[in-house]
C-alpha cells in the first residue's frame, strides 16, 4: 500500500525520519519562510543541494518521485516562459543594469541579467520544491499532526490531517468495489467505448453510493471518537510525537537562525529600500539605476 | 435480578428506563429494569431492531449526549446518573468496542489507535507508552504496534479496538456484535479472548449478539433477552435454552439444541445445555438420538448437470508482486446448483468470484461460460449472463426511487421502454417488490434494500447470481426471510446461485455443495456435509467444527453422517414448513 504514495505511514530508520514531528514542521516552516525572503544565488545553491541531499538520506522509493520531479521542473520552466513574455527586460528591475546580447523580435530582446534573474528564480523554486520533498519524505501523518499542533495550532484541526490519511486509502477501495458493480451492472467507462459524456453520466453511479457508503462511515467514526473522549480537554498529548534529542535541538536551533536571518532580510528590505534586491556579481555600481521598489 | 448473589455491587442499574429517540415518535425502549453486578458477563440476545445496541449506547453514554432523546426513569453507572454525566466521565468507566472494527480505527498505526483514549486525557507520553504496551499485550498485538491499519484483519482490528478501550480505569467492557464481521474461527478467538479479559483483568462484560451458539463458546453469566424494547427474559444460559422457544424472538438456538429437539429426546433430561463438550446426553436421548440419525436420510434431489461455468487451471494476481491472489483453481458450476464459496478472508473467495464475472480476469488459465471462453465479452456483457450482488447494499443503490433503481441496467443498456417496464415487472414482483415500487429507496430497511439490489441484478435476466455475504449483519428472522427468498429463485426460476460466505450454518442449511478456499486454492469442492466433517479441511480453512461434529462424537456416530442426516432433516423441514 504505502509503496504507491511518496508520502510515508510508518517511519524510517534514516536521521531525518528520527527527528520529531515538532522538529521537522517547525525546521521547514523556518526554511520555507528563509526561501521566500532570499534572492542570493550564493545561499540558494548550497541549500538546494543540501536538501537534495536530505532527500537522498532519507532512502525514498524513487519512482513516484522520479515522476513528481519531472511535472514540477516542466511546471517551473513554463512559469519562467511566462516571465519573459510578459516583461522581456525583468532582469534590469532586479540587478539595475541590463545588458543586452541578443534579440528574438521587436521588444523581446535578451539580456545578461535576464538570464541571471531566471536562473536564481528557477534555483530558488526547485530548492522549495526539494525542501518540500525531504519534509513529506521524512515525516508521517501522525507526526506532521503533532507537529502542527506543536505550534499551538487547535488540536481538532490537526487532527483532520491525521484522518484523512487514514480514511484515504479506505474510500478508494470503496471506490473500486463500486466501479466494479457499478460496470457489471453495465456502465461503460472505457473511453474507447463511450463519449465523454455517457462516461460522465456513468461516474455518477459511482459517486452517488460512494458518498452514501462514506457518510454512514462518518456516524460510526465520529461516535468512536467520542467514546475514547476525544475533545475532553482543551489540550491532547501525541503518542507519535517522541521525546526531543540532541538533533532535534540544533535543528531547531539552526531552524531559528534562518528565521531570525529571514527576519532581518525582510527588515532590511523595508528600511533600506535603495540597495540592489539581489546579488549580481557583474553590476557596475556607478551606472546603478535608483529604482524604488515596488 | 436474583441470579447474583446480593453481596455484590451493582454497576449499571437500570430503573423504569425508557427512551424515545428524537426523530421517532414511539419510544425504542420500554420500561427497562436491570442490574448488571461487578464482574458479571453478560449477553444481551436480541433480533435487529430490538432495541439491543440502544440499550447499549444508554450505558456507555452516546445516548443522550450525541444521540439525542427523552429519557424517562434512571440509569445509573457506578453509581452516578447517566443524564447528569458528560461522555467523557462515562467513557472513562465505560469501554466500547464497536461492531465495525474498521471505520473504529482512529489511529495510523496499532500503538496510536491503543493510545488514542490516552492521547485525549494529555497524558504525557512517557506514561502513555507503558500503558499501551500493556493494553496491547494483554490483546496479544504487543509485537504489532507498527502495524498500519490496512495490513491488519478483521479479527486483530477488534483486538486492537478492545485494546484501545480497556484503560486502567474502565470497569465495563461493552462488546456490540462483536463476531459480526469475523470468519468462524476468528469469532472463537474472538469470544475466547473476551472471555479471559473479563475473568483475568475483572472487568464487567456486556455482549451484545444474536449469534447464541458463537457466544456460548465460552460461558456466560446471564442472558437478556431483548426484543421489541422490552426486556422479554433475564436468566441463566441453561434455562433459557431449556424453557424458551427463541424462533419467535428471531434468535436461533444452537444446531445441537435443534438436533436433539428433532430427536425427540426430554431436554429436562440433561443437567448442561449451554455447552455441547460439557453435556452428559443421558441413555434415553442418547437413543433417540441415535436411532433418529440413523434412519434413512431423505434424499436431496439432484441439481441438473448441465454445465454452465468452467473455471480451468485460472491464477490471478493482482501486482506482480504479489504471490497469486488465485492459484490454477479449477471446477464446474452446473446450471440449478446453489453452491456457497467459503473460506477465511483473504483466502480468494471474493476473487474467484469476481473472476467469474469478468472483472478480474485470469492471467493464467481459462474461464467458460455455457462451453466458450469469455475472453472476448466485456464485463457487462458477462453481467447479462452472471450477476454480482454487492455484501452492502449501499454500495450498489443508485437511483432514489424502486422501479428506477431496478430498471436501471437496463436503462443503461437502451432498452425499449416495453421491455423494460416489462423486465422490471417480472424482476420486481419475483422480489415481492411490485407493489413497493414508487417508493422511495430511503423508506425502506436493510432487508428491503438487500432485495432491491437483488432484483436490479435479476432485471437483466442472468442465468446465475453470486452473493457476496448476503445475510451479513442480519439476525435470524431476516436472515431466514432473505435466504428463504433466494431459495424461491433457485426452485422457481432456475437461477444458479454461488454464496460468498463465512457463516457455517448458511452453508449447512441453504447449499448443496461448498467449494473452500485456502490461501488462494480451492482445497476442498464437495457437499456441504463433507466439508464441514473434514478436519483437514476446516482448520486449514478457518473453518469452525459445528456443534454437530461434537455431538456425533459424543453419541459415538459418524460426524459425517450425523451432519448429512441433519443436512437433509433441515430441507426437508423447510420444504414441509415448520
Amino acid at each position: 500500500m504505502e509503496d504507491k504514495f511518496i508520502i510515508n505511514f510508518t517511519l524510517g530508520d534514516t536521521p531525518l525520519h528520527q527527528l520529531t514531528g515538532t522538529t521537522k514542521v517547525r525546521f521547514f516552516l523556518c526554511l520555507i519562510a528563509f526561501l521566500i525572503a532570499v534572492w542570493d544565488i550564493r545561499i540558494i545553491l548550497p541549500l538546494l543541494f543540501l536538501f537534495a541531499a536530505g532527500i537522498v538520506s532519507t532512502r525514498p522509493y524513487w519512482k513516484p518521485i522520479r515522476f513528481v520531479f519531472t511535472v514540477v521542473t516542466l511546471m517551473n520552466l513554463f512559469n519562467l516562459v511566462l516571465f519573459f513574455l510578459f516583461n522581456p527586460t525583468i532582469g534590469e528591475i532586479w540587478t539595475g543594469t541590463f545588458t543586452q546580447f541578443g534579440s528574438i523580435s521587436g521588444r523581446y530582446v535578451l539580456g545578461y541579467e535576464t538570464l541571471w534573474y531566471f536562473g536564481v528564480r528557477f534555483s530558488k523554486m526547485m530548492a522549495t520544491f526539494l525542501l518540500c520533498m525531504a519534509f513529506i519524505l521524512s515525516i508521517t501523518p501522525s507526526e506532521f499532526a503533532a507537529g502542527l499542533s506543536s505550534l499551538r495550532l487547535p488540536y481538532r484541526f490537526c487532527i483532520i490531517v491525521e484522518l484523512a490519511f487514514r480514511y484515504i486509502p479506505d474510500l478508494l477501495r470503496d471506490y473500486k468495489d463500486i466501479s466494479v458493480s457499478a460496470q457489471a451492472r453495465g456502465s461503460e467507462t472505457d473511453k474507447r467505448k463511450a463519449s465523454i459524456f455517457r462516461r460522465i453520466k456513468s461516474s455518477l453511479l459511482i459517486i452517488v453510493p460512494l458518498i452514501f457508503t462514506s457518510f454512514s462511515k462518518v456516524g460510526d467514526i465520529a461516535n468512536a471518537m467520542d467514546l475514547r473522549g476525544f475533545g475532553r480537554l482543551k489540550k491532547r498529548s501525541w503518542y507519535s510525537e517522541r521525546p526531543p534529542g540532541r538533533a532535534d535541538r540544533i535543528v531547531q536551533f539552526v531552524g531559528l537562525l534562518f528565521l531570525l536571518a529571514t527576519v532581518y532580510f525582510t527588515l532590511m528590505r523595508l528600511f533600506n529600500p535603495h540597495n540592489p534586491e539581489m546579488w549580481y556579481p557583474y553590476n557596475d555600481l556607478t551606472t546603478y539605476n535608483w529604482r524604488i521598489l515596488p | 435480578m436474583t441470579v447474583m448473589d446480593g453481596g455484590k455491587k451493582p454497576v449499571i442499574e437500570f430503573k423504569d428506563f425508557s427512551f424515545q429517540y428524537k426523530v421517532q415518535s414511539k419510544p425504542t425502549l420500554f420500561d427497562i429494569n436491570l442490574t448488571i453486578y461487578e464482574g458479571e458477563k453478560i449477553l444481551l440476545l436480541g433480533p435487529s431492531g430490538s432495541g439491543k445496541s440502544t440499550l447499549a449506547n444508554c450505558i456507555n453514554g452516546l445516548i443522550p449526549v450525541s444521540i439525542p432523546g427523552k429519557i424517562e426513569g434512571s440509569l445509573k453507572v457506578a453509581g452516578m446518573e447517566t443524564r447528569d454525566c458528560d461522555l467523557n466521565q462515562l467513557s472513562a468507566l465505560v469501554g466500547t468496542v464497536l461492531q465495525d472494527s474498521d471505520a473504529q480505527f482512529v489511529g495510523l498505526s496499532v500503538g496510536e489507535d491503543i493510545a488514542f483514549a490516552l492521547e485525549n486525557m494529555n497524558m504525557p507520553r512517557d506514561r502513555m507508552i507503558p500503558l499501551v504496551e500493556k493494553s496491547a499485550s494483554i490483546v496479544g498485538m504487543e509485537s504489532f504496534l507498527n502495524h498500519l491499519p490496512y495490513k491488519l484483519s478483521g479479527g486483530q482490528k477488534q483486538k486492537v479496538a478492545l485494546a484501545g478501550v480497556m484503560h486502567e480505569d474502565v470497569r465495563v467492557l461493552l462488546f456490540d456484535e462483536p463476531l459480526a464481521s469475523l470468519d468462524p474461527q476468528m469469532g472463537m478467538i474472538a469470544v475466547d479472548l473476551i472471555d479471559r479479559i473479563c475473568r483475568s483483568e475483572r472487568k464487567t462484560v456486556l455482549i451484545i449478539e444474536h449469534r447464541l451458539e458463537d457466544v456460548l463458546y465460552r460461558p456466560v453469566d446471564r442472558i437478556i433477552l431483548i426484543d421489541g424494547g422490552r426486556i422479554i427474559l433475564d436468566t441463566t444460559p441453561e434455562d433459557l435454552l431449556r424453557r424458551y422457544d427463541l424462533l419467535a424472538h428471531g434468535i436461533r438456538e444452537p444446531l445441537y439444541i435443534t438436533a436433539m429437539k428433532y430427536a425427540g429426546c426430554n431436554l429436562d433430561e440433561e443437567d448442561i445445555l449451554s455447552h455441547v463438550s460439557g453435556m452428559t446426553i443421558t441413555p434415553g436421548n442418547r437413543d433417540k438420538l441415535i436411532h433418529f440419525f440413523q434412519k434413512e436420510a431423505p434424499s436431496s434431489i439432484e441439481a441438473g448437470k448441465e454445465e454452465l461455468i468452467r473455471v480451468t487451471e485460472a491464477s490471478f494476481t493482482y501486482s506482480s508482486k504479489l504471490p497469486n491472489a488465485l492459484d490454477r483453481v479449477n471446477c464446474v458450476i452446473h446450471k440449478g446448483e446453489i453452491v456457497s464459496l467459503i473460506g477465511e478472508n483473504g483466502a480468494g473467495k471474493t476473487t474467484f468470484a469476481r473472476m467469474i464475472c469478468g472483472i478480474s480476469r485470469p492471467q493464467a488459465g481459462t474461464v467458460e461460460i455455457d462451453g466458450k471462453s469469455y475472453l472476448t465479452l466485456s464485463i457487462r456483457e458477462i453481467g447479462e449472463r452472471i450477476g454480482y450482488v454487492m455484501q452492502n447494499p449501499n454500495q450498489m443503490i443508485v437511483k432514489s426511487i424502486i422501479k428506477e433503481e431496478v430498471a436501471l441496467a437496463l436503462t443503461l443498456r437502451g432498452m425499449s421502454e416495453d421491455e423494460i417496464d416489462k423486465r422490471v415487472e417480472k424482476a420486481l414482483r419475483m422480489c415481492r417488490l411490485y407493489t413497493m415500487r414508487h417508493w422511495p429507496v430511503d423508506a425502506v430497511s436493510y432487508g428491503q434494500k438487500k432485495r432491491i439490489t437483488i432484483a436490479a441484478i435479476l432485471a437483466l435476466e442472468p442465468d446465475a447470481i453470486i452473493l457476496d455475504e448476503p445475510t451479513a449483519g442480519q439476525d435470524y428472522h431476516n436472515y431466514t426471510a432473505i435466504m428463504e427468498f433466494i431459495l424461491t429463485l433457485n426452485r422457481d426460476y432456475g437461477k444458479t446461485i454461488l454464496f460468498i460466505t463465512h457463516d457455517m450454518h448458511l452453508a449447512i442449511e441453504f447449499t448443496d455443495r461448498a467449494i473452500v478456499f485456502a490461501k488462494a486454492e480451492i482445497i476442498a469442492d464437495s457437499s456441504v456435509f463433507e466439508v464441514l466433517s473434514d478436519d483437514g479441511i476446516i482448520s486449514k480453512a478457518s473453518l469452525k467444527q459445528t456443534s454437530l461434529y461434537t455431538l456425533a462424537t459424543k453419541i459415538g456416530l459418524e460426524p459425517r453422517q450425523v451432519i448429512r442426516h441433519f443436512v437433509a432433516y433441515e430441507k426437508a423441514v423447510r420444504a414441509n414448513g415448520r
